[in-house]
């Protein structure tokens, strides 16, 4: 079973924060377009950007595609691929170890800039500030995991990741899992439902149609000029 | 075929007084925002320098512009590939110091200190973070050569030149040069758009920043060889000239060219074969870029361009505005006008008829046969290196025009005894005299500026939609 506390947090947050993410974002999209950017700094402080961001992005950018494809997979069906649970969680581990130490190392950069350098402190909003100490303890407690904790999630979390991506949540399988694990979902989970609120919204406008498109584009102003 | 249409304009550098006065209403209209307050789209710059930003020319910094070599036409800053990869930290971006930290006054002060022995200062401090700031550069910090036998010896426009000579008291020359940015017709910031926000105008090829969809990537900023795009730091937006469109719509001059005291500016419509732009940007050789870029505009006179450009949709009022375009009479006519640094490969559609100057110092010879010599305290190989990749002939033979001019004017005004030959030599007829004449020494307003109106078949009640045009101020 578990207590009431369980259920509210991983049975019934998860859903409440992926709804404000879809309708936020939907709302973000079409009430302020014109602040759907990643608010780049660089402009008034270039030179001391360039190691954290780039830290920083590639390091957050590989975990969020390990956590995407190493927690939605099921075992099972590795398993028939030939990749079993020690292979996988030693892949896991190791490269979160890697890219989790590279974005807080990158994030750490950043927020120190974000807050000692002059003009990056005038030009901030607390919103973005508080971004930044959101990601750094959600990346925090993620990588202290993978180098101290290291539990098994394959048959606990990943499962339960599962079920509520296809509706059909069983908070039950959260019962093993420690304490320093829920704190890192439940971060991750509130950034999640922040995220359409802040400069995060620049993560869903990869510009990959650039190379789809010619160097030049026109456009019309006026469609139907006689 | 495929005939486009394009808004440019031509400055007589001739006559610009350096007066700013062009700067001024475009500030006031334009970027009187936070976050803007470094920009001006509009800025006037003493020449030789370094200009705003600094050292914007020198493309070995700034990595702006095209790469071409005949079969190939590359970004110089890097492709696709390169600038996905490094979106994070864009390295080519110019630093707000290149500009300039921009600044206010403690106006206060000068009202509310309370009475004392001296008088209330006002300090500069600085519109980013609000504090007292030390003033070292500036928009316009080499204001009439100010510093300028420092900074200037960075001039790229001196290659192949002493600089060092021409930065001494005795040679000094210098001239201003407005700056707008260039609409091009092969605009490497639209290229370098990773989100697609920037765009050419199909029906008069004024590029623009769609502010709904631009992401703050930053890469037009940099890709502009003439570094008039403009990052927005409050609002993570870029921003550049609009020619004031609102205004070219309604058939009125932007309000730069408005304003201009000196009446060095002129609008018009240039008809261009979108198909050839391609080929002509890519051409090898710098110095061949230039006659390219004319080839590529079409005759407005000739029967077959006017049968085509009917065909394709060209509305008739610019099909009129293009015949009688001072763009093209300055541009392609009489080759008086040419495009600022041809070689950055953008195809840029706001030209300058290059500047007279006086005799150089302690000038002995009795020649001033422009084929010949260098007579004139503005060096010809300076001017082509600024508006002809270094290829002197076309601005010899535009000065010697000019030159021309001037005598047959002075021949029949004081002298009251026309001298044909000066004409003969130059190649202007007698009419054309009369015309070169009235556009240039004249410039009456209606003359300046030939613009075609544009329909508006969205707008159902243009009084409701004043105002609505331009940079979203909220938000
Ligand atoms: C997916 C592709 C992504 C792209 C193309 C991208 C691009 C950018 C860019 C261009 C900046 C502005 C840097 C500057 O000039 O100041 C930026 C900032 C930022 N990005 Fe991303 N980003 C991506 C993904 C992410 C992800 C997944 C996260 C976090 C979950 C993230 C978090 C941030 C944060 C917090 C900043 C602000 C850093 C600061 O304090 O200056 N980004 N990003
Ligand atoms: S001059 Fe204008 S159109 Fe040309 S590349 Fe620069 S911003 Fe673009
Ligand atoms: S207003 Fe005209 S004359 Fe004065 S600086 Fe501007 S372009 Fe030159």
């Amino acid at each position: 079973m578990g207590s009431l506390f369980q259920k509210l947090a991983f049975q019934v947050f998860p859903y409440i924060a992926l709804t404000v993410f879809v309708v936020g974002h939907g709302y973000r999209y079409y009430a302020d377009f014109y602040q759907w950017n990643s608010r780049s700094s660089e402009l008034i402080d270039r030179d001391s950007l360039k190691v954290g961001i780039t830290m920083f992005h590639w390091g957050i950018i590989f975990t969020f595609f390990g956590h995407f494809f190493g927690l939605l997979t099921p075992q099972d069906f590795l398993n028939k691929l030939g990749i079993t649970s020690e292979i996988h969680e030693f892949v896991a581990l190791y490269t979160g170890m890697l890219f989790g130490t590279m974005a807080f190392v990158g994030l750490l950069i950043l927020l120190k800039r974000r807050l000692l350098k002059p003009r990056v402190h005038a030009a901030s909003s607390t919103n973005d500030v508080i971004v930044l100490i959101l990601l750094v303890f959600v990346v925090f407690v993620g990588t202290y995991n993978s180098y101290v904790k290291r539990f098994d999630v394959l048959y606990t979390i990943a499962p339960w990741i599962r079920g509520i991506v296809t509706l059909t949540p069983d908070q039950s399988l959260m019962n093993p899992v420690p304490w320093s694990y829920k704190i890192h979902i439940l971060l991750a989970l509130t950034l999640l439902g922040f995220s359409p609120f802040t400069r995060l919204v620049h993560i869903w406008s990869i510009p990959v149609t650039y190379f789809l498109r010619p160097y030049i584009s026109f456009r019309r102003r006026f469609v139907d000029i006689p | 075929m495929k005939i486009k249409a394009q808004i440019s304009m031509v400055m007589n550098l001739d006559k610009c007084l350096g007066c700013h006065t062009c700067s001024i209403p475009c500030k006031q209209v334009w970027t009187n925002r936070q976050g803007a307050e470094y920009m001006w789209l509009n800025n006037v710059e003493t020449k030789p320098g370094i200009g705003y930003p600094k050292k914007w020319e020198n493309q070995e910094i700034h990595k702006g512009g095209w790469l071409g070599n005949d079969k190939d036409l590359r970004l110089r800053s890097g492709g696709r590939l390169k600038k996905f990869a490094g979106i994070f930290h864009n390295p080519d971006l110019p630093r707000i110091d290149d500009y300039y930290e921009p600044w206010t006054y403690d106006y206060e002060l000068l009202v509310s200190s309370p009475a004392g022995q001296r008088q209330p200062t006002a300090r500069p401090k600085s519109s980013i973070t609000g504090r007292h700031i030390e003033i070292d550069w500036g928009p316009n910090w080499e204001d009439d050569l100010a510093g300028a036998n420092e900074t200037a010896l960075d001039d790229v426009n001196f290659s192949g030149l002493e600089k060092e000579v021409y930065l001494k008291f005795k040679d000094v020359f210098m001239f201003y040069l407005p700056r707008i940015c260039e609409h091009c017709l092969n605009p490497a910031c639209v290229a370098s758009c990773p989100s697609g926000a920037l765009y050419k105008r199909d029906e008069d090829g004024i590029v623009l920043v769609d502010q709904e969809r631009c992401r703050g990537w930053r890469y037009c900023v940099s890709g502009c060889p003439y570094k008039k795009v403009y990052f927005n730091w409050a609002k993570g937006r870029s921003e550049k000239c609009v020619f004031c469109y609102p205004r070219i719509e309604s058939g009125l001059p932007t309000l730069c060219a408005h304003s201009c005291v000196g009446r060095i500016r002129y609008i018009g419509v240039i008809l261009y074969d979108a198909d050839k732009i391609k080929p002509a940007a890519s051409t090898s050789n710098d110095q061949e870029v230039y006659k390219a870029h004319l080839e590529i505009m079409l005759n407005p006179h000739d029967a077959d361009v006017v049968f085509e450009a009917r065909a394709q949709g060209i509305p008739e009022t610019f099909l009129i505005a293009a015949q009688k375009s001072p763009v093209y009479k300055l541009a392609v006519e009489w080759g008086l006008a040419f495009p600022p640094h041809p070689e950055f490969r953008t195809l840029p559609m706001v030209w300058y008829v290059p500047p007279l100057s006086p005799l150089i110092a302690g000038w002995e010879g009795s020649e001033t046969d422009i084929a010949k010599s260098d007579f004139m305290r503005i060096p010809f190989k300076y001017l082509a290196n600024l508006l002809s990749a270094g290829e002197e002939t076309p601005i010899r033979f535009a000065l010697k025009r000019l030159m021309a001019l001037r005598k047959w004017m002075r021949s029949l005004r004081v002298d009251h005894k026309p001298n044909y030959q000066t004409l003969d030599e130059a190649g202007i007829t007698g009419p054309m005299a009369d015309e070169m004449y009235r556009i240039l020494a004249i410039a009456k307003h209606d003359d300046r500026f030939v613009i075609p109106t544009t329909k508006r078949a969205d707008s159902e009640n243009m009084y409701n939609d004043r105002g609505t045009l331009g940079f979203p101020t909220k938000s």
